[in-house]
């Protein structure tokens, strides 16, 4: 039995990374008052970046910053758009999601002519347990600066009152800004977790709503970093146990059971939402 | 004037100039490029018959889409909310043996109800719990996928089937087709007839106006008296009846039986029909038309153009992010995402 157990711990982790990235990436930017639906599309844009530049470089490393790099260009899409053209956040989360895995999908075409799925690439091997290990550090220090320094102060501030931000000589336009932009690298990196961590290619629709179960995670941990990444770790654990079950009991196909995560979000966010108070301006165009 | 220049006009320049670019990129001229994807769409009996498959096939889910839209509520789960519909018409229609116009009305039926419990679900988490709707509804989506997936390749797996697709219908359940010769049923004029009781409903019912006003001014709403939590979860239902009614109409009029394969994501090219349909239903009509062209002619575009069809996903992304410039529902209520 230690085995199985043993396994599940080991699944549970690796199943949570990305999530807990795309969840930071969640707080942060929902804490300084945008709603990031788009959470989706960043990740499938790290997860592509990161295939293609691994193998065109040869280099999964180089592959994996470029994911980052890629994901707060998507993360400034966003962003201006909320703050300069101060456009619904939804709908723009919404249509950057279609975007990305529609760019991802042409991409596979253009550069690997073939739809679906890339070619394997250079992987990070056995060094994207440092992934993980940076996830857990990158929720802890979020925290310290959430709560701790200037800058994390100000971010909640336009996240609560960006009026009473700007009259104490914040820009929340220009800190938005940043805060959408780091968002989207922290889920670009999840998103090449996916891709060169966990496996060695791209293939369409490979985040499969993982953006939308961060934000459950964002939700479900109150909008706190270490709260985020605990729902995430939850979320990480019924993706693993989905795998872990598979094959051990008969009467349940393996086709349902893949539905596990997705419904064990849902049934998180019946059970907390109502208990739980979002950022007061979080998605209110200043 | 403005608000049409800025809206579904601006959409569709900005389309037509993205298409033409992205075709210039590829190194063929725009002109053989459109050539190709009207003569592709519209160059014959059997391309316009595909063409109002593809609109019929969008403008149910894109009208469920703009009802929750205008009730301000964002119903994502469209894709799931068909596919549940299209499961539940394929599963009775291949086990029934009654009369066919009762056949095809109760998969009809079937079709609405199963898309309406799913648009329900989400309707009941946002009201009872204030569970965001925006997640809960693309949850739905994946766990409907995988019920799909396990029933057909389970119990309602058709005894001659090599995928994932029940069993076909017998060809007197199949709806009466209206185009001779294509494959195109009478599943289009119900659409139609939906998008004009949908169209007086929004404007000339008093829950017409209750489902406006909760999504123009959810304060004032609720001040006045309108019960949001019972119409959250009835325009939620609604929206996914709508949708799982389209299901229905692929399965009983077009492919004959349910695979899991049926929609290419019909229930989120929804989401920029309604909104360059400017979230009238009847200008919905026109919208599904356009964009039924893209997606039939688009095959002939990508043969003769040299760009792929999913190029479309992202012009229909831009189309959305440009239109969500412009304020569809009053800013939301604190801590519904």
């Amino acid at each position: 039995m230690s085995g199985i157990f043993g396994a599940l711990i080991v699944l549970t982790l690796i199943k949570a990374t990305p999530l807990i990235y795309a969840a930071l990436g969640g707080v942060i930017s929902e804490r300084s008052g945008v709603v990031n639906i788009a959470l989706e599309g960043m990740m499938a844009t790290g997860a592509f970046t990161a295939v293609i530049v691994s193998y065109a470089s040869h280099s999964a490393l180089a592959g994996l910053l470029a994911a980052v790099l890629a994901g707060a260009l998507v993360g400034l899409v966003l962003a201006i758009a909320a703050t300069r053209f101060k456009v619904d956040q939804i709908v723009a989360g919404m249509g950057i999601n279609l975007i990305c895995s529609g760019a991802a999908a042409y991409g596979l075409v253009l550069i690997f002519n073939q739809p679906g799925a890339s070619a394997q690439v250079p992987a990070l091997g056995r060094q994207y347990w440092l992934l993980v290990l940076l996830a857990f550090a990158l929720a802890v220090a979020l925290q310290w600066v959430l709560q701790r320094t200037p800058w994390g102060l100000r971010v909640r501030a336009c996240g609560e009152n960006p009026r009473a931000a700007a009259a104490a000589g914040i820009d929340p336009l220009a800190l938005r800004m940043w805060a959408v932009t780091y968002s989207g690298m922290l889920a670009a990196l999840g998103g090449a977790f996916l891709s060169i961590g966990e496996l060695n290619l791209y293939s369409d629709g490979m985040t499969a709503g993982r953006g939308f179960i961060a934000l459950a995670a964002v939700i479900f941990g109150r909008w706190n970093p270490l709260g985020a990444a605990g729902a995430a770790l939850v979320f990480g654990f019924f993706e693993a146990l989905q795998y872990v079950l598979q094959g051990r009991i008969a009467w349940l196909p393996a086709d349902a059971m893949q539905a596990l995560p997705y419904l064990a979000a849902l049934f998180a966010l019946a059970g907390i939402t109502g208990r739980v108070r979002a950022p007061a301006s979080d998605g209110v165009p200043y | 004037m403005r608000r049409w220049l800025t809206g579904p006009v601006g959409a569709m320049v900005l389309v037509l100039a993205l298409m033409s670019l992205a075709m210039i990129v590829a190194g063929t001229s725009p002109v053989d490029g459109f050539r190709a994807l009207i003569v592709g769409a519209l160059g014959g009996r059997n391309e316009i018959g595909e063409t109002l498959v593809a609109t019929s096939a969008l403008l149910f889910p894109s009208l469920g889409v703009a009802l929750a839209f205008r009730a301000g509520l964002f119903n994502i789960g469209a894709e799931g909310q068909l596919l549940i519909g299209a499961l539940l018409a394929g599963a009775a229609g291949a086990q029934m043996h009654n009369a066919p116009w009762i056949a095809i009305v109760t998969m009809l039926v079937l079709g609405a109800i199963g898309g309406g419990v799913w648009g329900a679900i989400a309707g009941f988490m946002r009201a009872r719990f204030g569970a965001s709707e925006i997640i809960s509804t693309l949850m739905l989506n994946f766990v409907a996928a995988d019920f799909a997936l396990a029933l057909v390749n389970g119990p309602l797996k058709g005894p001659l089937a090599t995928g994932a697709e029940t069993a076909w219908l017998v060809p007197q359940y199949w709806m009466p087709t209206l185009l001779p010769q294509t494959r195109l049923s009478i599943g289009i004029l119900i659409a139609i007839a939906i998008a004009i009781v949908l169209q007086w409903v929004l404007s000339r019912t008093v829950f017409g106006f209750e489902l406006r006003a909760c999504g123009d001014a959810p304060e004032a709403a609720r001040r006045s008296g309108i019960n949001i939590g019972r119409l959250t979860w009835i325009a939620l239902s609604l929206s996914g009846a709508i949708a799982g009614v389209g299901g229905a109409t692929i399965v009983a009029g077009e492919l004959h039986r349910f695979n899991t394969q049926l929609s290419p994501g019909y229930g989120f090219t929804a989401i920029a029909v309604a909104l360059v349909g400017d979230l009238q239903p009847l200008w919905i009509c026109v919208a599904a038309f356009g964009f039924g062209i893209l997606e039939s002619g688009g095959l002939a575009m990508q043969a003769a153009a040299q760009v792929p069809k999913d190029a479309i996903h992202v012009i229909e992304g831009l189309i959305i992010l440009v239109l969500a410039a412009r304020r569809y529902v009053a800013t939301r209520a604190e801590g519904t995402v």
